[in-house]
């Protein structure tokens, strides 16, 4: 079943086209391995999907509604989350309440009733009191980041910052994730736990995408590739096929000398 | 551990002696200064739940206080009101207008949005001093009655014009200011808010519609911020446009600082010190002849910025070492 899918889907900043003419689709349950130099385009790409860019053509549905042009948070509340290549988590909240924050449900409610349920609710029923410390606790369990729960987030090393925002993604309960770089700044132990857990993540059911640019975890996890190059889609397939693929050495190889261009 | 019994303690400790307090400090002096720190209470937390909670720096909060303040005197000496409906309703067109001011903050932030914020504040403030045929202009608003009495039976009223009984009325505001605070901030909405000033764009990864967030957080504050001027009008019954300056946006802003920004009982410590502090020091000014007060504020912040990051609350919060104090510091 097709869960998402890009049509033509285009971008330009000024003179610079970022993604051009951009079609692919991700199947419910798959991971789709996103690769390219740098500069291809993927994070734009995951921009244009998550609500952070409006594309200027083209069009992205999620289950056969349009969702491009939407805002951010409103395609994260119809299921689909994100992680940043720069991590973004909540420097100052606890772990916990960075997971907490996510557990919210602002599907059904707007502010305002936020804002009054939080006046007239038993906290213990809201995921301030009880009910979401044991959920947030389950999501760190599987990050692995339950010992630090009341730490600062910024006083997390690197690595389990990464950890704490795919938490932190997950809480939204997303159909969807979309993993822009997530062993970036990684060794290679923290790399092998971490193919795991994406793994594991999809086991699941929710669908991945993932952006990377550690061959050997791209290859690794991912049931299909799709190859960017100065935001076009050059090459699409299992790793098998994309690691044989001519256009896509070039494009690695070659592309130090292109670059000269 | 043991965290929750002391903090209670101390709670019913501050209940009890600010229901004694009029009764220990007997100077009526000494207790209109206590009326005034609970309307900065009232104004300073106000500020604190932008300014603290949600990062959005508002320098044109002033303009809150002033706008509950005339329209509320407006609405009792126009319309023949009671000032008991002058109240809220002095919030609510506060609130009206923390919409209009909501409405920037969408796209700007930090600096650029302080500086949309003094433009609002300064705006409204020429429009008080100019209007005049409303306003009467830099004379101020006078005259304006007090809170109507309680008439209980013909021979048993309370009436609310002396410091003591005026006193108990805003006390009951700030508790219940403080209880509204206190329910939001530990909340789904509170950890929302303060998702939104750690990261803006990390928050809208999660679903956070930090627009309509910052329009509701902005109506809440101004409402209060409005009810708080509306209080002073009917209280000191002398406005003007002073109300709305931009020295007084600073005035709560170091409040807020020295007593600990993001912290529920920073801005009460600080409006009650600084109230008491400033009226100290214009007794001072009257020997060195200029005006101290300004100086020894900003002497205050920069002493705040330099040592105390995390104001006075701080201090007591940082105490100790262990997570779960560090994490108190910053909810």
């Amino acid at each position: 079943m097709i869960l998402l899918q890009a049509m033509s889907l285009t971008k330009r900043f000024g003179g610079l086209i970022a993604v051009k003419d951009v079609n692919f689709v991700l199947q419910s349950g798959e991971i789709l391995g996103l690769i390219g130099p740098n500069g291809a385009g993927k994070t734009t790409l995951v921009n244009l999907i998550t609500g952070y860019y409006a594309p200027n053509a083209g069009a992205i549905l999620y289950r056969e509604k349009k969702i491009s042009g939407l805002k951010p948070h409103a395609i994260n509340n119809m299921g689909i989350a994100r992680t940043f290549q720069i991590v973004r988590i909540f420097h100052k909240l606890s772990v916990l309440d960075n997971v907490r924050s996510g557990l919210v449900d602002r599907r059904t409610r707007p502010p305002w009733k936020v804002a009054l349920d939080s006046l007239v609710k038993n906290r213990e029923t809201q995921v301030t009191g009880r009910f979401g410390e044991e959920r947030a606790i389950q999501l760190l369990e599987f990050v692995g980041l339950t010992a630090y729960r009341h730490e600062l987030a910024e006083n997390l090393p690197y690595a389990y910052c990464k950890r704490l925002e795919i938490a932190r993604a997950l809480a939204t309960a997303p159909k969807i994730l979309l993993l822009d770089e997530p062993s970036a700044g990684l060794n290679p132990k923290e790399q092998n736990d971490q193919i795991g857990m994406i793994k594991s993540i999809n086991g699941q059911g929710i669908t991945i995408l993932i952006i990377e640019h550690v061959m050997k975890v791209i290859m690794d996890i991912s049931h299909r590739i799709m190859v960017l190059h100065y935001g076009e889609k050059i090459a699409e397939g299992t790793p098998e096929q994309i690691y044989k693929n001519e256009k896509v050495v070039e494009a690695y190889l070659g592309g130090e000398a292109s670059a000269h261009h | 551990m043991n965290r929750r019994p002391v903090k209670l303690i101390l709670i019913i400790l501050g209940i009890l002696i600010a229901l004694a307090l009029p009764f220990i400090i007997r100077d009526r002096y000494f207790q209109h200064l206590l009326v005034l720190s609970g309307i900065f209470i009232i104004l300073t937390s106000s500020w604190n739940l932008l300014a603290g909670y949600t990062g959005l720096l508002n320098l044109g909060h002033a303009a809150f206080f002033g706008i509950g303040g005339y329209s509320s005197a407006l609405f009792v000496l126009k319309l023949n009101l009671s000032p008991w409906i002058g109240l809220p309703l002095g919030g609510i067109v506060a609130s009206i207008f923390g919409i209009l001011l909501g409405i920037p903050s969408f796209r700007l932030s930090g600096p650029y949005l302080a500086i949309t914020t003094i433009g609002f504040s300064e705006i409204l403030r020429l429009v008080a001093m100019n209007w005049v045929s409303l306003t009467r202009g830099s004379l101020g608003l006078y005259g304006i009655p007090p809170l109507t009495p309680f008439n209980f039976s013909p021979n048993f009223s309370i009436k609310f014009v002396s410091e003591q009984n005026a006193y108990y009325v805003i006390l009951v505001f700030v508790f219940l200011t403080l209880i509204l605070l206190n329910k939001l901030i530990h909340s789904e909405f509170g950890i929302s808010l303060k998702s939104m000033r750690e990261d803006e764009l990390g928050s809208q990864s999660i679903g956070i519609d930090t627009s309509r967030y910052k329009l509701t957080v902005f109506m809440i504050s101004a409402f209060l911020a409005g009810f708080a001027g509306s209080f002073y009008a009917h209280y000191v019954r002398l406005i003007s446009p002073e109300m709305l300056a931009l020295s007084e946006t600073f005035s709560i802003l170091t409040m807020v600082m020295v007593g600990g920004l993001g912290t529920l009982f920073g801005p009460v410590v600080g409006a009650i010190l600084l109230t008491f502090l400033s009226e100290g020091l214009r007794f001072f000014e009257d020997f060195v002849k200029i005006d101290i007060r300004f100086v020894i504020y900003g002497g205050l912040l920069m002493a705040t910025i330099l040592f105390m990051r995390n104001g006075i609350i701080g201090l007591f919060k940082g105490v100790g070492t262990s997570n779960e104090k560090q994490r108190e510091v910053n909810e």
